[in-house]
């Protein structure tokens, strides 16, 4: 990824972009494909606009957001300490689990999903169980190779100095590795929010994938280009600032060899540790209230939102266009949900498997 | 070495035995999870029905045409951007991230309009999921090839199409396998999502019939059959690989064990 | 420990900071497909002191064992017998007497330049302020002044080099311990961090041994340099370096004694006879080591 400084760089790198635009606000209108089936560049535009006003898509942006923080979390709190130990002083367990582990990534997670419905009822438990499932393993793998392949001489200097295990754990260790696991959680993040949209798309009342399914079910077909063109492109943003992050974090990585030129290059941000617990409490403050909100906002998709699914299912009878996936009247049970996991600062993994849904 | 491989098959052992016993023993609640002779049994039923291995080949198809027509227009493409169009590349590189972006599930509303429900929509779905990463990594394969190797060949003479099939190719071909490796594992993962949804058929449809009749034991039944091709598709992949690109294995240097005397050994040091 | 231990304590000289009594490191070699199991010795009996104060180089070629040596110095190795006593004690782990410079910096790259030297501090608990006062005087010894704030990275070989004496001094310990420093390092930056190694030493009367496999460097900077042998690794004679202090690049390199110095050194490090031992054959055993083996 580079960042051009010219001008004409930039121009020459926007140039796809831009035609793709004009012809899709050129295509519709001047009737090249049928307008009923894609809407002009500016139609859905406006539509966009609309859905923003209507306060629709902040709503199922923070849903979708909150499921995707919070499995991400989960899938952090369990995949880092794990990690950082089996690569560190179980390295042999860690061998010979390999190939268990291995396998077990490669499950599908949209096998998990039904399983995870009909254990925990359609509530957030599910999904974000999902989500947790598939972050798990990046973070995972790449926190084992990080903690194994910390540079020698750095342990060496720092044993010779007697540092107490402790010592060696907090101070080199983990900073050491933690460029390699940023990868991995830059990788679960993208592959997150890939499948979250898929999963919401397949059992949810709310989100931004639902969003776009339900707009295919009802016909809006703006709507449902107006939320495409949002995943996508928070899709491409978040990846985007990910990369932005890593490059100022751990910008070492980036350079091959550095000569000082007068110029100080580009420093390694260093947020004061006041603000960085700041933020994160607020933040999980934030994911347990939006917690809460989220299922509230489930349910009453759920119950309220029934002519959405019964929209469907006429869909599915007249017709022959639509998606007729047998299974989507059955992702409604009874419409009450496992209440959300959003109690404690550390949601672990054990309240996940004591509730059941039946 | 050999110690190794008896681990880790008495580890696969211990993993199979717990799945085995932790359900019937009710540790773990066998609605939620059935021991593995149930899902073994549920598969064997399946298998004998036929309905297996027909949806399995239906799956295996819609996955493996994607896939082709993913490599046939995608590595050319690659080639082409990376290799004789670099200015080209350059403008199209962020409008093919943002596609790369599209959610073939997301995709699938839209394609509905064009190409309904059928194959054609299911295998166009696939290919769009897998061209990206086959194009991104080609891309960045011919791109790293390194300068001094392509110095050295042009130095032997060699013409522009020469170099390109002798040279730059084969160098790119690790980064092209990766890519390769990397978009059919999110084939097929996205496949079953998409058959979830709008699918008569394969074994995606197949498990989220079984979610209907509340019947787990098909579930996990369909969850095995579809990790078990993942893993082995992955196998196979590395295999091919590295059967063509041989270069790249850094072998093993197996020539002593050295038994050191006593290090310090306060903290897990690897042994250089 | 125990009598015998006492009498090499006294048998020692007076002012010697560093005993090192009858060192030897053997690897056990595997069988492998073509040759029989065997042992390969790293060291075999070493016996040196070293003086307060002093420096002292450690030269030989590849795969001698200095770097093991060294290793056993700092504590960060057991040999197979033998043991080191640094002030009448055995030496049985690494400690803040001692520090140590590897190849290759090893500066930690998450950590600015004043992080990296205040790392022995932190350890050493010392409180805040006083750490600072500290690492901003050696930040200036080592003539890094104003960079005290940058990352590693943004540094040349040279200045990371510098970082990495500055981290090793600042918890001040009495004996600082070079493996191959200037190894990274191109040939000019290499001379002027010599004189800066030297003036260095001369401000913090440190008793220094420094690991070299480059003769010059070795008699540049010495008072005493041991020469080592491969195969089985032994010391095969200290040499004396009467040259005047304080030596600067200039001067001293074009000197006649210098040529002589280096030569005798060179000369010893030629004449050596691989010694083989029992009933092993006559192949160098260094063969049978992968490249990559760290001795």
């Amino acid at each position: 990824m580079e960042f051009p400084q010219s001008f004409r760089d930039h121009l020459l790198r926007s140039s796809g972009l831009t035609v793709f635009l004009l012809l899709w606000e050129l295509a519709p209108r001047l009737e090249w494909i049928d307008p009923d089936f894609l809407p002009a560049f500016s139609t859905v535009m406006v539509e966009v606009c609309e859905l923003f006003q209507e306060g629709a898509l902040q709503i199922h942006l923070l849903v979708s957001i909150w499921r995707g923080v919070t499995g991400l979390l989960l899938a952090l709190a369990l995949g880092l300490p794990l990690g950082l130990v089996l690569g560190r002083y179980y390295r042999d367990l860690a061998e010979t689990i390999n190939p268990l582990l291995r396998v077990l990534s490669q499950v599908n997670p949209f096998t998990l999903l039904p399983v995870f419905i009909l254990f925990f009822g359609i509530g957030e438990t599910a999904k974000v169980a999902v989500v947790a499932w598939v972050c798990l393993w990046p973070v995972l793998f790449y926190t084992i190779t990080a903690s194994r392949e910390v540079p020698l001489i750095l342990v060496k200097t720092a044993v010779s100095m007697g540092a107490s295990s402790e010592e060696m754990l907090l101070k080199v260790i983990v900073p050491a590795a933690l460029p390699t696991i940023f990868v991995g959680i830059r990788i679960a993040a993208c592959l997150t929010f890939y499948i979250l949209v898929a999963a919401e798309m397949l059992g949810a009342g709310a989100g931004l994938g639902w969003l776009v399914h339900n707009s295919a079910m009802n016909y809006q077909i703006p709507r449902i280009y107006a939320g495409a063109a949002f995943i996508i492109l928070l899709g491409f943003l978040l990846s985007r600032f990910l990369r932005y992050l890593e490059r100022g974090l751990f910008p070492w990585q980036f350079e091959a060899m550095f000569q000082l030129s007068g110029e100080p290059a580009q420093l390694a941000w260093r947020p004061r540790k006041a603000a960085s617990i700041a933020f994160a409490c607020t933040v999980l403050v934030a994911l347990v209230i939006g917690g809460f909100q989220v299922d509230k906002i489930n349910r009453a998709s759920a119950q309220g939102g029934h002519t959405g699914h019964h929209g469907h299912q006429t869909m599915a009878e007249d017709a022959p266009g639509g998606p007729a996936a047998g299974g989507h009247g059955s992702m409604h049970h009874g419409g009450t949900s496992v209440p959300s996991k959003g109690r404690g600062s550390d949601l672990d993994m054990s309240d996940m498997t004591m509730e059941e849904e039946h | 070495m050999k110690s190794l491989i008896v681990k880790r098959i008495i580890a696969v052992g211990i993993a199979l035995s717990a799945w085995e016993l932790l359900p019937r023993l009710g540790i773990i609640d066998p609605l939620f999870i059935p021991p593995l002779s149930q899902v073994v049994v549920t598969i064997n039923g399946l298998l004998e029905s036929g309905e297996l291995p027909t949806h399995t080949l239906i799956s295996l198809q819609r996955a493996f045409s994607g896939l082709t027509a993913a490599v046939l227009v995608g590595i050319p493409l690659g080639l082409l951007l990376g290799g004789w169009f670099p200015r080209l590349q350059q403008g199209v590189e962020p409008l093919m991230e943002l596609f790369a972006q599209a959610n073939p599930v997301i995709l699938a509303h839209i394609i509905i309009f064009f190409l309904g429900i059928g194959e054609g929509a299911k295998i166009f779905i696939i290919g769009w999921l897998c061209i990206w990463p086959i194009t991104f990594s080609t891309i960045a394969g011919i791109r790293d090839v390194e300068a001094q190797l392509v110095k050295a060949a042009r130095s032997f003479g060699l013409g522009r199409g020469s170099l390109f099939f002798r040279i730059v190719l084969p160098a790119a071909a690790p980064a092209i396998f990766t890519g390769l490796r990397l978009s059919a594992g999110y084939a097929f993962i996205m496949l079953i999502a998409s058959e979830m949804m709008g699918a008569s058929s394969g074994l995606g449809w197949l498990v989220v019939q079984s979610q209907e009749s509340y019947h787990v034991q098909r579930i996990f039944a369909g969850a095995v059959v579809i990790t078990a091709l993942a893993v082995i598709t992955d196998l196979l992949l590395k295999l091919l690989e590295r059967r063509t690109v041989i270069w790249t294995n850094t072998g093993e240097l197996d020539i002593c064990d050295t038994h050191e005397p006593k290090r310090v050994n306060l903290y897990q040091e690897e042994a250089p | 420990m125990g009598t015998v231990a006492d009498n090499y304590k006294d048998a020692a000289s007076a002012d010697a900071k560093i005993v090192v009594r009858d060192i030897n490191w053997v690897f056990h070699l595997k069988r492998t497909r073509t040759e029989p199991a065997r042992d390969f010795i790293a060291l075999e009996d070493i016996n040196l002191e070293v003086k307060k104060g002093e420096f002292l180089v450690l030269v030989g070629p590849s795969g001698c064992g200095k770097s093991t040596l060294l290793d056993i110095l700092a504590g960060l190795a057991h040999p197979t017998s033998g043991a080191v006593y640094i002030d009448g004690k055995q030496v049985s782990g690494p400690a803040l007497d001692r520090g140590i410079v590897l190849q290759g910096y090893a500066l930690f790259p998450w950590r600015t330049v004043r992080q990296n030297v205040e790392f022995g501090l932190e350890i050493k608990k010392v409180p805040k302020g006083e750490r600072k006062a500290i690492s901003d005087r050696f930040i200036k010894l080592v003539g890094l002044d104003g960079f005290a704030d940058r990352f590693p990275h943004e540094l040349s070989g040279g200045m990371k080099q510098r970082v990495a004496i500055a981290r090793a001094l600042a918890y001040d310990p009495d004996i600082l311990l070079m493996d191959e420093p200037f190894a990274a390092v191109d040939a000019q930056t290499r001379e002027n961090l010599q004189d800066e190694l030297l003036r260095i030493w001369e401000e913090t009367k440190k008793t220094i041994v420094f690991v070299t496999h480059s003769i010059e460097e070795a008699a540049f900077l010495g008072d005493r340099v041991a020469v080592l042998t491969a195969n089985p690794g032994t010391l095969r004679e200290i040499v004396k370096i009467d040259l005047p202090r304080p030596r600067t690049n200039s001067d001293i390199r074009s000197s006649a004694e210098f040529g002589w110095v280096r030569h005798k050194i060179w000369e010893l490090l030629q004449n050596h006879q691989p010694e083989v031992r029992g009933a092993i054959d006559s192949r160098p055993v260094a063969d049978a080591i992968s490249p990559s083996a760290e001795l």
